[in-house]
């Protein structure tokens, strides 16, 4: 579904991302781990088209980031850091917006049912600056997949979030991905909803990719290790 | 297409839904009408004096009757430009200011710039939506002012006025745009919404007020000396110095045009829309460059990353 080689970004003589090669795969959930300035905001601005790489490549759904950065974005389905959406709007009409920009055919239709999907429609007429910090980040993660994306890249999707507030995305995360079959990158540093949510990792320090693969197979290799919290820090301490 | 008519409503709705932004317009609104309303009634009072002395004139057995006073209808509309000029530009830059940098600050831009749309069609479509705003407002005042004005003083405007009326309107709104499309530059180039408020309201001030007070102070300049001077040939009221410095305000050259297309100039007043355009060419391109200036500027800064 998702694969880089060798891609960088650099920002003057900051190097951002430094040769990352990473490989996601079709249906799974990713959790990209690293300490806050690690780099991956900076590695998921790239695979949503927003930043060019200054090398390497990076390809979703076999198309080329760079060079079909049109079609990637209709593969796609992305959600910042901290979206407030239009406070004066309703979240009918944010999600009537977006769901055109994206070119959803029936779009009232697919709002209804994503709607109900995240059990929302009893507060669609509300204009979103009325809605809890939780309530904004479902509408958010509805703006994300009304036009039905292959991939769905959310950047710290639980920040700020209260601890119903996070259940309940997770919740949401975890039924379009078995439902939908939601292939889902998500930036996080917080190891206990990577250990709750995903099926696959990656942890980037300093802009270099340290470790990728599934949680199943990093525990098998690191056996002496409890949690996935200690075999973080190992592998950040060790690599630092 | 489709993607930026999409963004052009978005911005309409949201301009509306903005109670602020909502309050200036009905200022804007109100202000127009009482203008109107105060011009047609002093037109009113001039006519009616008129009619005092003639009637004590015809009384006293006079013969020699004076001439009825010159009325060109579209001058009771004067105020108009005038109020276009200051609170039309900060409409603008009211509209304009959040364009990108309250995008950038609530996340939207991203979600945006994700999307199958280019970066130039967003501000086209912000472009459009601004000027759908602007033309709408415009539009309102116009037929505001037309009833009023019908109404206040009786007279219906014939074709030549409303065509002169409707022209006026036209360049208020490419002045509008001017300052739209500036605040849109300065909003992507900074992440600070309100600096860029500022920054805007600071250039607005200095072309609607400081450029044309120094430009009249060259011409009163020129008038005292020729009242001292006393000699016969005389100083021009309008000197090098006061036209170059009108020259860098779209404000003053803005009201020039207004005040020869609403008849505010006797000499002008009669003479067809062709020749009062041509008249103003310059001026007119004066208030056209500065906007497509930046609004090429804007395209420009758009395909930056940093914008987003």
């Amino acid at each position: 579904m998702l694969r880089t080689e060798n891609l960088g970004k650099k920002y003057g003589d900051f190097t951002a991302v430094d040769n990352l090669n990473l490989e996601v795969k079709e249906g799974s959930i990713f959790g990209f781990l690293g300490h806050n300035g690690a780099g991956k905001t900076t590695t998921i601005s790239m695979l949503t088209t927003l930043i060019l790489p200054i090398s390497g490549n990076a390809n979703i759904g076999g198309y080329d980031v760079v060079k079909d950065n049109l079609k990637v974005r209709n593969l796609i389905g992305y959600l910042p850091e901290n979206v407030t959406l239009y406070g004066d709007l309703t979240a009918v009409e944010n999600l009537r917006f977006f769901g055109k920009l994206s070119g959803v055919k029936d779009v009232d239709a697919s709002i209804e049912n994503i709607l109900k999907l995240l059990e929302f429609t009893e507060w669609k007429n509300r204009k979103v600056k009325t809605y809890s910090k939780g309530m904004r980040q479902r509408i958010g993660i509805a703006q994300a997949i009304l036009h039905n994306p292959k991939i769905l890249f959310l950047d710290e999707p639980t920040s700020g979030l209260d601890p119903q507030g996070t259940k309940e995305l997770r919740d949401i995360l975890l039924l379009l991905n078995q439902e939908r079959g939601t292939t889902i990158f998500m930036n996080t540093h917080l190891l206990s909803e990577v250990t709750k949510l995903c099926t696959d990792i990656g942890i980037i320090s300093k802009g270099r990719l340290l470790l990728a693969d599934s949680i199943k197979n990093i525990e098998k290799e690191f056996p002496e290790e409890k949690s996935l919290e200690e075999i973080y820090f190992k592998i950040e301490g060790a690599k630092r | 297409m489709n993607g930026i008519m999409t963004l052009a409503r978005k911005e309409v709705k949201t301009a509306f839904r903005d109670n602020i932004f909502l309050i200036i317009i009905g200022l804007f609104v109100l202000l127009s009408v009482i203008s109107v309303y105060i011009g047609s009634s002093t037109k009113n009072a001039e006519l009616q004096a008129y009619q005092d002395i003639l009637h004590l004139l015809k009384s006293q057995g006079a013969t020699s009757l004076p001439s009825p006073p010159a009325i060109y209808p579209l001058s009771v509309l004067s105020n108009i430009v005038s109020y276009v000029s200051m609170i039309g530009a900060v409409v603008a830059i009211f509209l304009g200011f959040e364009s990108f940098s309250g995008e950038r600050n609530n996340g939207t831009l991203k979600l945006i710039a994700a999307r199958p749309v280019y970066r130039d069609q967003i501000v086209t479509g912000k472009l459009l939506g601004g000027g759908m705003v602007i033309g709408v407002l415009l539009g309102i005042i116009l037929i505001f002012n037309l009833a009023l004005f019908v109404l206040v003083s009786g007279m219906t405007p014939g074709i030549n006025e409303i065509i002169r009326l409707l022209s006026f309107f036209l360049i208020a709104f490419i002045y509008m745009m001017g300052f739209y499309a500036a605040t849109m530059y300065v909003s992507i180039k900074t992440n600070d919404s309100a600096f860029g408020f500022m920054l805007m309201m600071i250039i607005w001030l200095t072309i609607s007020f400081v450029l044309p007070q120094l430009a009249e102070s060259q011409r009163t300049f020129a008038y005292a000396l020729n009242a001292t001077a006393q000699t016969v040939t005389q100083v021009s009221s309008d000197t090098v110095a006061s036209k170059m410095t009108e020259l860098f305000s779209p404000a003053a050259q803005f009201q020039n045009i207004g005040k020869d297309l609403l008849q505010m100039i006797p000499e002008t007043s009669n003479i067809g829309l062709g020749e009062v355009l041509l008249k103003q060419i310059g001026a007119i391109i004066e208030i056209l460059i500065p906007g497509l200036a930046v609004l090429l500027l804007s395209y420009k800064a758009a395909q930056k990353e940093e914008v987003l």
